[in-house]
C-alpha cells in the first residue's frame, strides 16, 4: 500500500491542447478517491498518466514517496481497470487472470492457487473456462477487476468500470467495490462521470473540468460547500437553481455582480424562519416521483426546480411561493464563477 | 425472395463457369491417349487410368519441381506473414518516430507492378550471387506491401486498451506480440497466408528469370517447358495441371473455417 501524489502535472497534446492543467493531488495511503467530471475533461488521461501509459508534459508523480515519472507501467506497482474492460478476447477467464503472473514468470503452481483464490473471492470460479464473449457484463467486469487485483498493486486505478452495466447491477457492483476496498486496504482512484456515484463511493472527491481540478474535498463539503459555480452546478441532481439578484427581489443581500444559487431539495412550501427568503412563480409542471414531487416554476422566464413532499393543493399554472433558509443560498461571482461568501 | 433466387442463381452460374474447366482438365488427366486426342476430349473418361499421372511424375521428375515449389511457397508464406504481422502491428499500434512516413512509403509500394521490379531485382540478385538459389524467390516476397497495409488496417480496429492491459500486466514487447496480438489477428493472418501461398505457388515470370538452372525451377515454369515439348500429349499436360492445382484446393478447403470468424467479440463493453 502506498500514497499517491501528483504535483503540477501538465499534459499537452500536439503542442497546443492542454488536456491536464496543473494537477495537484494527494491520495493518502489506503484512501478511496473518486474523480468526477463531464465527458472529455481529462479523467482517462489523468489515470493513464498515473499508470505510465501516457507521458506527462511536466510535473511529478510520486507513488509511496518514490518519483515514478520515468518508470514503465509494469514497474509502478499499479493496476488499472479500463473503461471498456479490455479483456484478452482469445483467452479464457482463467488465462485472462493468469496472464500477468505468467508474464512475470511466476511458478505455475503459485499461479494456479492465486488465480483460484481471486476467482473465488469474485464469484468467478464456475466461469474460469469461459471466453469473454460468453460472459455477462457484470462477469466481464469482475474478470477485469480480478486481473487487476492479481497484479499486487499499491495503487488501484479504475476508469468508469461500471459505466457499461445496467443500474441495479451497477449499485451491486458499487457495494462490492467498497467492500473490496475495505478488505484490501488499497489506495484507489475511481473515475466516473456520474456525480452521485462519485459522492457515494469516494472518501474524498476530485471535481475535474476542462483539465483543471475544481475542488478536492469530502463528499459532504463538495455538496454543501462548493468552491465555484461549476462544482455547484455539476454536483447534485436535479442541478442547483441559479437566480439573478432581481428575481430574489428586495429580500436579497445587496452584493454586486453575483448570481445566486439554491438547491432544489432546499426549496420549501412553507416559511420556517422569520428571515427566510422566497421566490414565486407560475407552476409549469408537476411530476410525481413517488414519495416526492418535482415542481418546475417559471418566474420572469427563469426556470426553477423544487423537490417537495406531495401536496394535493398544488395546481399547474397557479402561482406558488417557495421558501428557503438564508444558509441555503449560495452566491457566485458572475464572471469568474468563484464562490462569494454571503453575510449570514 | 426474388432477390434470393437471383443471388443463388447467379452465384451458381459463376461457380459452374469457374469449376467446369478445372474439372474437365482433371478428368482429361485420367483418359487414355486415343480418347484425348480425338478432337475435343469427352467430359468423362470411359476407361480411367493413372497412366498420365504416373508418367509425368516419373518421366518428367515432376516430384522434384513440386518440392522446389513447396519449399519456396512455404518459406515465402511463413516469412511474409511474420513480417507483415510485425510491420502491420507496429505501424498501427506502436508509437515511434517516422511512423507516418513509413506508412506512406509502404502504401506507395503497393502501386508498383511486380513486372517493373523484375529487372532491378535480377541485377541485385546477380550482384550478390543468389540467382539460382531459393533465396532469389523467397526474399523479394518477404515484405509484401499489400499484406502489411491490410494488417495495419485490421490492427487499427483493435482497441489499444487491450495492448495497454498487456503492458500493465508486465508483458514485454515480444510476449505482447505473440500472446496477445497474433491471436487477435489470427483470422487475418490465416487469410493472408493462404493468399500468399497461392500467389507464390502460381508465380511464373520472376521464377522463370531467377531460376535459370533447370533443377531449380518451380512447378509452373517446369510445366510450361514440358508443355512445349509434349504439346500433342494433352493427357500429360492435363496431368501436370492437375498435380499443380490439387495442393491449393486442399489448402483452401482446410483453411476456410479459420478466416471466417471474428475474434474480438466479447472482450469489450458493448
Ligand atoms: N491522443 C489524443 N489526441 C488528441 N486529443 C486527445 C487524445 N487523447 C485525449 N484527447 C483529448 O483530451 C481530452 C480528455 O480526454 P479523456 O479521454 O481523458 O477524457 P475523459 O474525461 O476520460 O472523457 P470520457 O468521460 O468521455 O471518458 C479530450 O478533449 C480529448 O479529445
Ligand atoms: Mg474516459
Amino acid at each position: 500500500m502506498a500514497s499517491l501524489e501528483l504535483s503540477h502535472v501538465y499534459k499537452v497534446i500536439g503542442g497546443r491542447q492542454t488536456v491536464l492543467h496543473d494537477i495537484n493531488l494527494i491520495a493518502h495511503h489506503g484512501e478511496l478517491i473518486s474523480v468526477v467530471g463531464p465527458s472529455g475533461c481529462g479523467k482517462s488521461t489523468l489515470l493513464r498518466s498515473i499508470a505510465g501509459l501516457e507521458e506527462i508534459t511536466s510535473g511529478d508523480i510520486f507513488i509511496g514517496g518514490r518519483r515514478v515519472n520515468d518508470l514503465q507501467p509494469q514497474q509502478r506497482r499499479i493496476a488499472m481497470v479500463f473503461q471498456n474492460h479490455a479483456l484478452y478476447p482469445h483467452m479464457t477467464v482463467y488465462q485472462n487472470l493468469a496472464f500477468g503472473l505468467r508474464a512475470r514468470r511466476v511458478a505455475r503452481s503459485v499461479v494456479e492457487t492465486r488465480v483460484r483464490r481471486t476467482a473465488v473471492r469474485l464469484g468467478l470460479e464456475a466461469l474460469l473456462g469461459r471466453y469473454p464473449r460468453e460472459l455477462s457484463g457484470g462477469q466481464r467486469q469482475r474478470t477485469a477487476l480480478g486481473r487487476a487485483m492479481l497484479r499486487d498493486p499499491e495503487v488501484f486505478l479504475l476508469d468508469e468500470p461500471l459505466s457499461s452495466l445496467d443500474v441495479p447491477l451497477r449499485s451491486e457492483m458499487r457495494r462490492e467495490l467498497m467492500a473490496l476496498h475495505k478488505s484490501l486496504g488499497m489506495t484507489m482512484v475511481y473515475v466516473t462521470h456520474d456525480q452521485s456515484e462519485a459522492l457515494s463511493l469516494g472518501e474524498r472527491v476530485v471535481v475535474l473540468s476542462a483539465g483543471k481540478v475544481q475542488q478536492v474535498d469530502t463528499p459532504q463539503e463538495i455538496y454543501g460547500n462548493p468552491l465555484n459555480r461549476f462544482v455547484a452546478a455539476f454536483v447534485g441532481w436535479p442541478p442547483m437553481n441559479f437566480l439573478s439578484s432581481e428575481i430574489l427581489g428586495t429580500s436579497a443581500m445587496d452584493l454586486q455582480n453575483v448570481e445566486y444559487g439554491v438547491r432544489p431539495e432546499r426549496l420549501m412550501l412553507q416559511q420556517h424562519a422569520a428571515d427566510d427568503l422566497s421566490v414565486s412563480g407560475r407552476i409549469e409542471c408537476i411530476e410525481s416521483l413517488g414519495g416526492v414531487w418535482q415542481i418546475e416554476i417559471i418566474h420572469n422566464g427563469a426556470r426553477l426546480i423544487a423537490r417537495v413532499p406531495p401536496d394535493a393543493a398544488l395546481r399547474q399554472d397557479e402561482e406558488l411561493r417557495l421558501w428557503f433558509g438564508r444558509a441555503d443560498l449560495y452566491a457566485f461571482h458572475k464572471t469568474t464563477g468563484a464562490r462569494v461568501k454571503v453575510q449570514r | 425472395m426474388a432477390v434470393r433466387t437471383f443471388l443463388y442463381g447467379s452465384l451458381s452460374i459463376l461457380a459452374i463457369l469457374t469449376l467446369f474447366p478445372l474439372l474437365w482438365v482433371t478428368s482429361i488427366a485420367f483418359m487414355r491417349s486415343p480418347e484425348q486426342s480425338a478432337g475435343t476430349p469427352p467430359l468423362w473418361p470411359r476407361h480411367p487410368t493413372l497412366h498420365n499421372i504416373v508418367n509425368i511424375i516419373q518421366r518428367e521428375m515432376l516430384g522434384h519441381y513440386f518440392l522446389n515449389s513447396l519449399i519456396v511457397a512455404v518459406a515465402t508464406t511463413v516469412l511474409s506473414t511474420f513480417v507483415a504481422g510485425l510491420a502491420g502491428y507496429a505501424l498501427a499500434q506502436v508509437r515511434f518516430r517516422g511512423r507516418r512516413i513509413i506508412s506512406w512509403i509502404v502504401l506507395f509500394a503497393v502501386l508498383i507492378p511486380s513486372q517493373a521490379l523484375v529487372l532491378p531485382l535480377f541485377e541485385m540478385f546477380r550482384e550478390v550471387h543468389l540467382i539460382n538459389h531459393y533465396a532469389a524467390l523467397i526474399l523479394p516476397a518477404a515484405a509484401n506491401p499489400v499484406s502489411i497495409v491490410l494488417i495495419q488496417a485490421y490492427m487499427r480496429g483493435i482497441p489499444a486498451e487491450i495492448l495497454d492491459a498487456a503492458r500493465m500486466d508486465g508483458a514485454g514487447e515480444w510476449q505482447t506480440f505473440f500472446y496477445v496480438v497474433v491471436p487477435m489477428m489470427a483470422p487475418m493472418l490465416a487469410a493472408l497466408a493462404v493468399l500468399t501461398f497461392v500467389v507464390s505457388w502460381n508465380d511464373f515470370m520472376w521464377p522463370m528469370i531467377a531460376m535459370q538452372k533447370a533443377s531449380m525451377q518451380t512447378l509452373p515454369v517446369a510445366l510450361a517447358s514440358i508443355d512445349r515439348e509434349h504439346y500433342q500429349e494433352i493427357g500429360l499436360m492435363a496431368a501436370g495441371a492437375t498435380v499443380t492445382i490439387l495442393p491449393m484446393m486442399a489448402i483452401f478447403v482446410a483453411s476456410q473455417r479459420y478466416y471466417l470468424r471474428s475474434v474480438v467479440a466479447g472482450s469489450l463493453a458493448d
